[in-house]
């Protein structure tokens, strides 16, 4: 079993038989955002389920996704929970909606990806950036030779659909 | 269960005191509320032959509480599990009492929920290793429940314009409820301006849509309609119970579905179809407070006003007592204590019975002013129906109905 690794005081564990993650963040160590996509219908799902929720097949492949992606929803942390995050406060949780597969198979569903809202160079993002219908992309926070963050920094992009952000 | 509405009740009720320093374990807060619940009913140790509950690796099992008590059971099971538990738990004594494995079920929860394991998340927990499920939001700083629950209340506020404001109206509801309860822990009366200038904990929730965190044990008993006849008690009957109902993803919330919809979505028609009623016909709520909006969140998933307008539903005046449907009349989660949801069934209790503990003058031998103003009442006049909402998160949730 590759040994834990630390990020902000916690001990990431991530053990051979972890087939859910272990290749996620392979591939995140690539700098490759992958989702698994079912053999048999074609949808993706993530995080990494061992069948498919949509049609109960077992086979599946990774697929990469361009890592863009609009903000869902957000939440803004000022009492950190965890000690490694107390000097980060306050700090942004963002949830994403990859732009892949966005209304399919029903108009609820989405692929979403839970990151901190961060500048391109990792550090965490001034939160007042933060609103629902900013665009995003991924940018990823090496960790360790076999393993590293998916992290999102907004892009640039023009917002999509009505931008709101608490109390703005 | 259609066909066994009514014919199972609760008799009893007991819990311990609401604190911050028990100074003493999980097992003997479980004797404790145990025999009060006991002595409630009007049952000897004799006659309880089934006990149930439910913990996150931080409490007492029950096999190690009953002998304290000279119980020998029939039945026990222990499950893992927090909010929404109770409901699930006496839905599942009623499936044990009728399989006939047992005759009379004591269900309790014990937790020293301050002083040895914060449900928040500090302490010794904060620093546990990550794997598994947990790989997905952990490292992102989302470890807590209110860190856990915090999207879906911004992403309804952005689906249906909710405010701060009105779910604020939760906490001053609550706080005047519990000004005349006087087991509460909070007893101060909070106003929505209170709520809003209290500091940010995770947006949107500010401390005071925070509940507390105490150190606890509560317990219920269930028996058959039957047997309740010639109990003490006048008999609590339970119509309805749902749990516990789960979302799609009940792994990943924020996965599946639009994350503004809680589990109650699915939860009302089974609860709702046993009991035969509709919510208009219930007479006080017990939606769960862990937060504010998770009561708000609830109340509009289960019926009680559209979806979207549980805003203006809780800022209404209809939640407080007075109002014409009150929810969490013991001051809930957030004043009351925090009991992973028991305390709310124990409260329903009392008010079908028409004996709340309150501050009325006359309260001990059960009369009652129906005066809500501070230093009063808060015994509902004649309740008929009252309906638990239970909370575990958004992705699961447990109701039970019940009648007097």
């Amino acid at each position: 079993m590759p040994q834990p690794v630390t990020y902000r005081g916690m001990a990431l564990i991530v053990p051979d038989n972890d087939t859910e993650w272990k290749e996620f963040y392979e591939h995140a160590r690539a700098h490759k955002l992958v989702v698994r996509k079912c053999k048999a219908c074609g949808l993706m799902r993530y995080p990494a389920l061992h069948a498919c929720p949509w049609c109960m097949d077992l086979g599946w492949t990774w697929q990469e996704l361009s890592g863009k992606g609009t903000i869902y929803s957000y939440e803004i942390v000022h009492h950190a929970i965890q000690p490694g995050f107390k000097d980060a406060t306050p700090y942004c949780t963002v949830l994403v909606e990859m732009d892949e597969q966005r209304g399919t198979p029903t108009p609820d569903e989405s692929l979403r990806i839970i990151g901190n809202l961060v500048k391109p160079d990792l550090g965490f993002e001034d939160v007042a950036k933060a609103a629902i219908g900013k665009r995003v992309r991924v940018v990823f926070q090496d960790l360790a030779d076999h393993m590293a963050l998916p992290q999102f920094t907004l892009s640039g992009e023009p917002d999509q659909g009505r931008v709101w952000r608490l109390g703005g | 269960m259609a066909n066994l509405k009514d014919k199972y009740c609760i008799v009893g009720v007991g819990e311990t005191e609401f604190s911050k320093n028990s100074g003493r374990t999980t097992k003997a807060m479980a004797v404790e509320a145990v025999r009060k619940a006991i002595l409630d009913a009007g049952l000897k140790a004799s006659d309880v032959d089934g006990m149930m509950s439910y913990q996150n690796g931080d409490s007492t099992f029950a096999p190690f509480v009953g002998p304290d008590l000279g119980i020998r059971l029939n039945f026990y099971m222990d499950v893992v599990g927090g909010g929404s538990s109770t409901e699930a738990l006496i839905g599942l004594a009623i499936g044990a009492i009728e399989a006939g494995m047992c005759k009379t079920v004591a269900l309790f929860r014990s937790m020293n929920g301050y002083t040895e394991f914060r449900i928040g998340g500090t302490g010794a927990r904060s620093a546990a290793p990550v794997r598994g499920a947990d790989l997905a939001q952990v490292p992102f700083g989302m470890r807590s429940a209110g860190q856990n629950f915090a999207m879906t209340f911004m992403r309804h506020m952005y689906d249906y314009g909710t405010t701060s404001e009105q779910v604020a109206h939760v906490k001053q509801a609550h706080s005047r409820h519990a000004v005349n309860n006087p087991k509460a822990f909070e007893k101060k009366r909070v106003t929505v301006q209170d709520v809003l200038h209290s500091r940010w904990i995770c947006e949107p929730l500010h401390l005071l849509d925070c509940c507390l965190e105490t150190d606890n044990a509560t317990c219920v008993i269930v028996t058959s309609a039957e047997r309740a006849r010639d109990l003490k008690q006048r008999p609590a009957y339970i119509m309805g119970v749902a749990g516990r109902v789960s979302k799609p993803r009940v792994d990943y919330h924020w996965a599946h579905g639009p994350i503004s919809r809680v589990a109650g979505y699915y939860a009302k028609d089974i609860v709702f179809g046993q009991a035969g009623i509709t919510p208009e016909d219930v007479d006080i709520t017990g939606s769960y407070d862990a937060f504010t909006f998770t009561t708000m969140l609830q109340l509009e998933e289960y019926g009680f006003c559209k979806k979207g307008e549980g805003g203006h539903y809780v800022s209404s005046g209809i939640i407080e007592l007075g109002g014409k449907r009150p929810n969490n009349t013991s001051g809930g989660h957030l004043c009351e204590g925090y009991t992973h949801g028991m305390a709310m069934v124990v409260e329903n209790v009392r008010q079908l019975r028409g004996t709340v503990d309150d501050t009325c003058p006359g309260a001990a031998e059960g009369k009652h002013t129906y005066d809500y103003s501070p230093g009063k009442c808060r015994q509902v006049k004649d309740p008929e129906i009252t309906m638990n909402l239970g909370w575990a998160m958004p992705a699961t949730g447990s109701a039970l109905i019940m009648r007097k």
